[in-house]
């Protein structure tokens, strides 16, 4: 059925309708075929042939008809896809600008703390001097555990 | 010819396969796939301007990482329910 998604609507449609009502023709033409003598030979085949024909045609019908349902399924969903892609791309061009500009603030507010440092480096260095065994934990606080 | 007629009936009901549609889950914006860095670690020194310099650094920095950390959260519950919302 899947070699079916390549066949164009409208040609499904029209092999469908030909054959189904190629087969009922047929069946039809049989019953004519017993009025006619040098034909009535055929009359049979062609009730068999005819029968047959219209039974392929509704059975194709039915997956013609289960073929739309899926096509129009598919086209729905493929629609939904398509709009998810855009607001997944809308949001995510939002949270990358909120990130960005937060950033961006936490980076100023470090640049305005190391200026107040400066300003007030030879009070606080005059005040107080910083022991290296001091250094040593903090840096060790800040190294964290390695893997 | 009966059994002609039901073997290219199972055949054809054998072929009667969906195919779905494809969908991929987006991708992050790539501010967010950067590591955190390590914590800056303080030279030798006795003063403690320097020391407050790499310490508030250290503070500026975890600030950061933890704004990474709120946005991958941000991101992913958000695109989780777009993804969710296609049924």
């Amino acid at each position: 059925m899947w070699m079916l998604s390549f066949v164009p609507d409208s040609w499904l449609h029209f092999a469908v309708i030909a054959v189904l009502a190629a087969g009922v023709a047929l069946y039809g033409v049989s019953f004519v075929l017993a009025f006619l003598p040098p034909f009535r030979l055929y009359r049979e085949p062609a009730r068999i042939i005819g029968t047959l024909l219209a039974l392929v045609g509704i059975y194709f019908y039915g997956s013609y008809s289960t073929e739309m349902e899926w096509r129009s399924k598919v086209e729905e969903q493929q629609a939904k896809v398509a709009k998810a892609e855009a607001e997944s791309k809308d949001a995510n061009t939002k949270i990358k600008t909120v990130y960005v500009d937060r950033v961006k603030v936490v980076k100023e507010k470090q640049v305005v703390i190391e200026k107040q440092i400066v300003e007030v480096a030879a009070k606080m260095d005059a005040k107080c001097e910083v022991i290296p065994e001091a250094l040593d934990i903090l840096n060790d606080a800040a190294a964290g555990v390695k893997k | 010819m009966k059994k002609l007629l039901l073997l290219t009936v199972i055949l054809l009901a054998g072929c009667a396969t969906s195919v779905p549609v494809e969908r991929k889950f987006p991708d992050a914006p790539q501010e967010l796939m950067e590591k955190c860095p390590e914590l800056k670690q303080t030279e030798q020194t006795s003063k403690l301007s320097e020391v407050l310099k790499v310490v508030t650094e250290n503070y500026s920095q975890y600030q950061e990482c933890k704004l990474e950390v709120y946005t991958w959260i941000e991101w992913y519950s958000t695109q989780k329910q777009i993804f969710d919302s296609v049924k």
